[in-house]
């Protein structure tokens, strides 16, 4: 008798310590489900509503898409995105390899300047563009330090001059980033077997052969992966705009997070803006989740 | 004329002296072994024939030419490396026709080179493989064609053997002399196995601590070891190296060895008119495992044989040999016997020494008496 109940007591506590994790586990679980996945639900159906200044749960169909992509604004806030995002990535990439390979050189400082290439990345993307905003400004910043100095006839205008200001948003984002992309080649130029490159100098190849065919082929993992970071950061670029420029001068630093902010929180268009985001989401998934697949797929046999 | 001449050449590393001033002189077609316990400097001094690292004081000529300062790619040499290194971003036809590639050599001839030497090596097969699809032994192979297919002056090779098994690496091992056989190559080759380097050389240098120990034939470094360490060093099991005091004898030299519960007299007849010096003092005779035996094994015809009965503590019977230990000079001393000599643990048996293959050390130099 005694013996089956402590035998029912044993499995009692089996059971509690099976179901534990799970218990501790759940309320995370629910916020998350609630808060991420269920207001990307929520965001897809409103965009498919008639919203505008408050949630309007009318379905209109793709009325809503189909303003968004007749939207001249929308236009410009995609090319604009696209210009960042490929001068953005290609120059964070060469730039972060240059840097790798110089600091790769043996160099005496290599722990001090590495520790300032990589300080940038620990700045939120705030305080980068409200800095560069600083800097860049014609009536406070370079322009006017140099008219001071005496150099009256200098003139560095890109921040208010609609044609170029995208490409300060570049330069701004690009210092942030490129000390990261460079302690990626880093540890990928250190992880590369020395004796491959003794046997490249006898074979008799020079400094800028070796590089170009035998350790920059090897680098292609963390070509990869620097280009799946830049390009998630590039469309996360939002605060480093509105910070920096707002999106003006006009439109011209449009990106289709400030497009959508714009249209959910000023102009009272809460369904072009809902269209928007879920048109963003699809982008961002369809780059990530090939990576993440590979990723986590475990190394190949 | 030598081919290779390594003149006083060091290596210095700040204050701490890596190489102390080596001298080796070597003829073409010579196969030169640098062996050495690891930290002895051996691979630095094959990088630095190589070029790969710089010489600190001394010279290199090689054919006649000083290459002392020469860049490693204009010293008309290759090297195999023991990780292989080969490029994993090119196939092995790349990899082995780089050199070539390099030093532009037009495509035509450079595609028949390597399918030259693809061919000696038997790689034929894989020459659109990538490294990483070939095994360990296969990139071996590879390593090795990259070599050959430049037919240089002068081959390295740095432990080229280690990272494979041990099937694989006596098979190898066969194969790196049959080559030296055909092409009559030049080869500095660099291992801390002691075995590798007896059976490929044609001169073995034993190096240790960034000295040159001893430099000649493989029998002169096993025969006629010039101190303790090369003497313990090369050959396995070991040479038996026993404690024993010198004494006249009338008109003989005699050793005297103290056993498990009595002397053994041995008499000396190698090296007498150094070790006459020695009478009344300590030695440090060395004897080869085969050159203590049983009486039927022992070498009457060469040798000079003198038989004793000594206590059995050990026997390893390894199914070529009986290998019996006895206790000398307060040591363990290995004899190795015919497989199937009746001996047993705890009895006394006959051995059979030849002292003509005896050797002697100073125990406080080290060094030969001789």
């Amino acid at each position: 008798m005694s013996h089956s109940s402590s035998k029912r007591e044993m499995s009692a506590r089996a059971r509690w310590q099976a179901w534990l994790p799970k218990l501790v586990l759940a309320p995370s679980l629910a916020l998350v489900l609630f808060f991420v996945y269920g207001f990307i639900l929520w965001t897809s159906y409103i965009s498919f509503s008639a919203s505008d200044m408050l949630p309007n749960y009318t379905w209109v169909g793709t009325h809503q898409w189909s303003r968004l992509w007749g939207s001249w604004t929308w236009g410009i806030a995609l090319h604009n995105i696209w210009v960042f995002s490929l001068l953005y990535i290609v120059s964070c990439t060469l730039l972060g390899l240059l840097l790798a390979i110089l600091l790769d050189q043996r160099i005496r400082a290599e722990g001090l300047l590495r520790t300032i290439y990589l300080y940038p990345m620990a700045l939120s993307f705030i305080v980068t563009g409200t800095a560069w905003q600083w800097f860049l400004n014609p009536g406070l910043g370079l322009e006017k330090t140099m008219h001071e100095l005496g150099w009256t006839s200098f003139s560095f205008d890109w921040l208010i001059n609609a044609d170029m200001a995208i490409y300060t948003v570049v330069i701004a984002a690009v210092w942030q980033a490129t000390g990261f992309v460079m302690a990626m080649f880093l540890a990928g130029l250190r992880g590369i077997d020395g004796e491959m490159i003794k046997a490249a100098q006898i074979d008799g190849a020079p400094v800028w052969k070796i590089y170009l065919r035998i350790i920059i082929p090897q680098l292609r993992p963390v070509f990869l992966s620097a280009v799946v970071v830049l390009a998630h950061l590039a469309i996360k670029s939002f605060d480093l705009i509105v910070a920096m420029t707002g999106g003006g001068p006009g439109n011209a630093t449009t990106v289709p997070a400030t497009f959508m902010y714009s249209y959910a929180f000023s102009r009272n268009e809460m369904g072009i803006a809902a269209a928007s985001a879920v048109f963003m989401l699809a982008v961002i998934a369809a780059l990530i989740v090939p990576y993440l697949y590979s990723e986590l797929r475990g190394p190949r046999s | 004329m030598s081919f290779l001449h390594i003149d006083n050449v060091k290596k210095r590393f700040g204050d701490t002296t890596v190489l102390k001033g080596i001298d080796i002189t070597i003829e073409k077609g010579d196969f030169l072994v640098l062996v050495g316990p690891s930290g002895c400097g051996k691979s630095t001094l094959l990088n630095m024939i190589a070029g790969l690292d710089s010489i600190s004081e001394g010279e290199l000529r090689l054919n006649g030419e000083v290459i002392s300062h020469v860049h490693p790619s204009q010293r008309d040499i290759a090297m195999v490396f023991q990780s292989y290194a080969l490029y994993p971003s090119m196939t092995v036809a790349g990899n082995i026709g780089f050199g070539l590639e390099m030093r532009k050599v037009p495509k035509p001839e450079r595609e028949k080179a390597i399918k030259n030497v693809a061919q000696m090596l038997q790689i034929e097969s894989l020459l659109d493989r990538k490294p990483a699809q070939l095994s360990g032994g296969q990139r071996q192979r590879v390593a090795m064609g990259r070599a050959l297919v430049r037919e240089p002056q002068l081959f390295l090779f740095d432990e080229p053997l280690s990272n494979l098994d041990a099937k694989l690496r006596v098979d190898m091992r066969t194969e790196i002399k049959q080559l030296h056989q055909r092409l009559k190559a030049t080869i500095v080759y660099v291992t801390h196995d002691q075995i590798e380097a007896m059976t490929l050389a044609t001169r073995i240098a034993v190096m240790r601590g960034g000295e040159l120990q001893q430099l000649g034939t493989p029998h002169d470094v096993y025969d006629d070891p010039n101190n303790l360490f090369v003497a313990g060093f090369m050959g396995s099991p070991s040479m038996n190296l026993i404690e024993a005091r010198i004494e006249k004898d009338g008109e003989e030299l005699v050793a005297w060895v103290e056993t498990a519960d009595d002397r053994l007299k041995l008499p000396v007849v190698r090296d007498r008119e150094a070790l006459g010096a020695y009478a009344g003092r300590r030695v440090i005779l060395g004897l080869r495992p085969e050159a203590i035996t049983d009486s039927r094994s022992a070498n009457h015809q060469d040798g000079i044989i003198y038989e004793a009965a000594l206590n059995v503590e050990i026997i390893e019977p390894t199914g070529a040999d009986l290998y019996v230990v006895t206790m000398l000079g307060g040591r363990e001393v290995n004899a190795r016997m015919r497989s199937g000599t009746a001996v047993e643990v705890g009895q006394s048996a006959p051995f059979a020494f030849d002292v003509a293959r005896m050797v002697a050390f100073d125990p406080e130099s080290e060094a030969r008496i001789r």
